[in-house]
């Protein structure tokens, strides 16, 4: 027998349920849809269904000599000693973007080799790579 | 000689504290009323040599006595005073020492200022806050040391980093250490509740100061954060949704609830075990927060240096508070009986309190997401702003509406207020002006807009009732009102920045659609530490034929070799504009990133009055809702 | 009702804490400590800037050696510099420097600039060798003894506390 107290009760528990499942839905995709993928250049190179639509970053070395500026924009070589992408940016450059460091770059692939960059990320403090650059060198090198 | 020092006066202060745990624990089973003399000589003891660690170490840095490892690590005797006093909590270990010294004098002046009639609640609120104290101590002694010395003494230091040179950077730790460690002290008072069972009012009256002061300084450090990264990293962004920004943040959430929470509690009305649970709840984010920024776990733009077994020691800490606070509160759990009906003031507390731990938990997911999916399946991902203002900014309209509509109605119950008055129609008004200026298309965006200038309005109509009516609650007006206005301020700059990024040599022009930037010519200067470039521009607005000269740099430090950009800024009343240039490779090419930020000077004014709010809360002995 | 909740609470924050300890584990996978105690790989090394090689294996003819990977584009190598220079002093330790991916005219400046820590100086420029000794990145210093034993590794820019730890070390 249910009286009015219990069945109050469990309506509430039974839509504050369905809330919080909703809400975690919710949130989850929202995360899917916003989160920033991490590639190498490798990795870039070996995916078959590259995404083209996304933001995503790309992160290796910057290959020596391969820094270029013009009126409209600056170009250079993203490395991870097995393959390359040429990136192409505009805007200002972080303090730390030199050739033969670091440097992870987000915006857009216009295709396997080329892509658009709208951002060039590089730390504050004085650690030399980031782990991610790291992994992929370190996969690389065997 | 001071690193000596330094060690023995943190040892002594570790001795007493652990004395202070023995005569606390013994004090319990006294069934005399009285704290018995000893524990304040201990408390007070305690203090000053904490304190006097903290002086040495900061003498070891004003006088660069570089027998220490901290200090040659950190500082420079070309570094002026200022920085040199800044540089003993800019680093890891000295920040550490900050930390205990916040959670001492909060444990001293709770047991000295507090006025509970409760014995056994201020002695193990004493007891549970030193039992933090003891292990943050043996972490210091034992991993973290600020006193280790350094045979044969380096005559010249090695931190010289200017970018850690900056004011807002030097203030920015102690104003949010006094609010996030602050909390520690209503943390173990949440502790201290459970087991001594005192009542629920006498409880709210103890920690609402508390609460008040450490959400005062956290509201305050966030925003001086904020400024910085806006004036200092080039971007022209202030929020970042960086993992450090979001440990910061998320206590500040919970601190938000339970401001609003002890309030209720403090009529006696309920909510007592919300209270309990956020309080427990401030400090573990705080303490979490930490260890994602210190444990090396996290890759952000400002974390400090890697260290896996500093993060091992937090993580083991973090786990016995938050299951002996688990364990705690549901042995002793508290009775309390809800009988707040709906629509009543408590119950949009209550509501409120559920946003809150909402935004905690996004923001929290957000954060530790790329950490579980590394950890578990390898992949590498990070999660920025578009995650955070796409599940937030919805959210933000129906908490404007309730901030709007809660305050009017009574405590325990009330009927539907007439919502169809003067401030409804004056809102509407006001923004059919600004959708006509503005001409947004999103409705998010227009119902947000909307939606904070009925906040606002509806403050404002308060203000100048309450005032009329001699019968006020100046804090929550004050702070409401300013919540409104940040809101509608972040909006509007969100919609009417701009923009530009392009490259010039010297002497060349770029037009835009609106303004005219000109690159007039290259400056060379040297100062004792630096060598830069600065560029003169002039930019010119089209239609207002308004001019202004901005003067961006590229500086080269030499010792250590550092390279960075200032930021040209023009801090207008409507707006600011903003410049920055880099240069590779000394081309003569050099890359400009021009952008307009409206409104900047009004965001920061606008947190300044909701934690001004605080502030007068504070300071009312009247206390009336 | 509650013994449930509270064994559902503490579930939840296990996973949790499982979860990041194990991303703590995670993070020292780059601090190839699991190479400690092992020998070093016997490697041949090319001077830099002349003829000839150096073979690891006349590592054993030293007291204490230091294998130091460097280059001039490196922003940690000029903070940690100083401390290898302090270290030279020592009688009974010989630093070797590996000059990692780097430009000779610009590693010479570097040095003329710095001063030179090294007993002997040899390059990498390629970077494939010192793949062989697990250094991906730069600056690591490898400390080993006269029986080729490798008895620490540094990942990043020797600290004070690194310097004080080695000199401790070869005191032995």
């Amino acid at each position: 027998m249910l009286n009015i107290k219990v069945k109050n009760r469990l309506s509430i528990f039974i839509a504050l349920s369905v809330i919080s499942i909703l809400i975690i839905i919710f949130i989850f995709k929202a995360l899917e849809d916003n989160v920033l993928y991490f590639y190498s250049p490798s990795e870039i190179n070996n995916q078959n269904d590259v995404i083209f639509k996304k933001d995503i970053r790309i992160g290796g070395m910057v290959k020596n000599g391969s820094i270029q500026s013009n009126e409209n924009e600056i170009k250079f070589i993203v490395t991870d000693f097995k393959n390359e992408i040429i990136v192409s940016y505009k805007g200002t450059v972080p303090a730390l973007f030199a050739e033969g460091k670091g440097a992870v770059v987000e915006g857009k692939l216009r295709d396997k080799k080329y892509f658009v960059a709208k951002r060039i990320l590089a730390k504050h403090d004085e650690n030399y790579m980031p782990p991610e650059i790291k992994e992929t060198l370190e996969k690389n090198a065997r | 000689m001071l690193g000596e020092l330094g060690i023995i006066f943190v040892s002594i202060a570790l001795l007493i504290s652990l004395a202070l745990i023995y005569f606390s624990f013994n004090e319990v089973k006294n069934s005399s009323n009285l704290i018995p003399k000893k524990i304040y000589k201990f408390s007070l003891l305690q203090l000053i040599f904490s304190l006097l660690s903290f002086v040495a170490l900061l003498a070891g840095y004003v006088f660069s006595d570089f027998s220490i490892i901290n200090v040659y690590e950190n500082s420079h005797t070309t570094k002026p005073l200022f920085y040199k006093i800044s540089g003993t909590w800019g680093n890891h270990e000295g920040s550490l020492l900050l930390w205990i010294n916040i959670l001492v004098l909060f444990s001293s002046l709770f047991l000295f200022i507090n006025k509970n009639k409760n014995k056994n609640f201020k002695i193990f609120t004493l007891l549970f806050q030193n039992l933090l104290i003891v292990i943050f101590f043996i972490f210091l002694l034992t991993n973290s040391n600020p006193f280790s010395t350094i045979y044969p003494i380096p005559n010249e230091g090695m931190g010289l980093n200017p970018i850690l040179q900056d004011p807002a950077l030097a203030i920015h730790p102690p104003l949010l250490y006094i609010g996030f460690v602050g909390s520690s002290i209503y943390f173990s008072a949440a502790l201290s509740a459970l087991v001594s069972k005192i009542d629920a009012k006498s409880l709210a009256t103890s920690i609402k100061p508390w609460i008040l002061v450490s959400w005062f300084f956290q509201t305050v450090g966030i925003l001086v954060g904020s400024i910085w990264a806006y004036y200092e990293l080039g971007w022209g962004g202030y929020w970042f949704w960086d993992p450090v920004e979001n440990s910061s943040l998320m206590p500040w959430f919970v601190m938000t609830a339970l401001l609003h929470s002890v309030l209720v509690l403090e009529r006696k009305i309920g909510l007592y075990s919300w209270v309990i649970v956020l309080s427990i709840l401030t400090f573990t984010m705080s303490v979490a927060g930490t260890f994602l920024v210190r444990s090396g776990i996290l890759n952000s733009v400002h974390t400090f240096a890697n260290d896996p077994s500093r993060g091992l020691f937090i993580l083991t800490f973090l786990i016995l508070m938050v299951f002996s606070s688990i364990f705690i509160f549901f042995k002793h759990a508290p009775t309390e009986n809800k009988n707040y009906r709906i629509l009543s003031k408590e119950f949009f507390i209550l509501i409120n309190n559920w946003f809150m731990i909402f935004f905690l938990a996004v923001v929290l997911i957000g954060t530790l997401y790329p950490i579980f999916l590394d950890t578990l399946t390898g992949t590498k991902i990070s999660v920025g702003p578009p995650y955070y203002n796409f599940i937030l900014a919805p959210f933000l309209i129906p908490l404007l509406f309730l901030m709007t509509s809660g305050p009017k109605h009574k405590w325990i119950s009330s009927e539907i207020k007439k919502f169809i008055n003067i401030v409804l129609f004056l809102s509407i008004f006001l923004f059919l002006i600004t959708f006509f200026i503005v001409k947004e298309n999103s409705l998010l965006l227009n119902l947000i807009l909307f939606f904070s200038i009925y906040l606002i309005i509806q403050t404002l109509f308060d203000l100048y009732d309450g005032l009329k009516s001699r019968s006020i609650n100046l804090s929550r007006i004050i702070s409401h009102l300013g919540f409104g206005l940040l809101i509608f301020f972040i909006f509007i700059n969100h919609i009417f920045s701009q923009e530009s990024n392009f490259n010039l040599r010297v002497g060349e022009t770029k037009e835009t659609d609106n303004y005219v930037i000109k690159f007039e010519n290259l400056e060379k200067f040297s100062d004792s530490n630096y060598k830069s470039i600065i560029g003169h521009f002039k930019i010119s607005n089209k239609k207002k034929l308004f001019k202004e000269n901005l003067k961006p740099e590229i500086r080269i430090y030499n010792k250590p070799m550092t390279v960075t950009y200032e930021a040209s800024i023009n801090s207008g009343f409507f707006s600011d504009t903003y410049l920055t240039m880099s240069n590779i490779s000394d081309s003569d090419i050099f890359n400009i990133k021009f952008q307009k930020k409206p409104f900047m000077n009004f965001i920061w004014l606008s947190v300044l009055l909701v934690s001004l709010g605080g502030l007068i809360n504070f300071f009312n002995r009247k206390n009336s809702i | 009702m509650k013994k449930i909740h509270l064994l559902l609470i503490c579930i939840f924050f296990s996973f949790i804490f499982i979860v990041l300890y194990l991303s703590l584990q995670n993070s020292k996978i780059y601090d190839t400590e699991n190479l400690v105690g092992k020998k070093i790989t016997e490697s041949e090394l090319n001077l830099f800037g002349k003829d000839g090689t150096f073979n690891t294996k006349e590592i054993s003819n030293y007291q204490f050696t230091l294998l130091n990977f460097w280059a001039s584009w490196c922003g940690p190598c000029r903070k940690e510099h100083k401390n290898l220079l302090r270290l030279s002093k020592n009688e009974n330790l010989k630093i070797i420097g590996v000059n990692f991916k780097d430009n000779e005219y610009n590693a010479r400046q570097f040095l003329q600039e710095m001063g030179n820590p090294f007993y002997i100086l040899t390059e990498d420029s390629k970077g494939k060798k010192s793949v062989n000794f697990g250094v991906y990145g730069i600056p690591e210093t490898i400390l080993v003894n006269s029986e080729l034993i490798i008895l620490k590794k540094y990942i990043g820019p020797l600290s004070s506390k690194d310097v004080n730890e080695i000199s401790k070390l070869i005191k032995k």
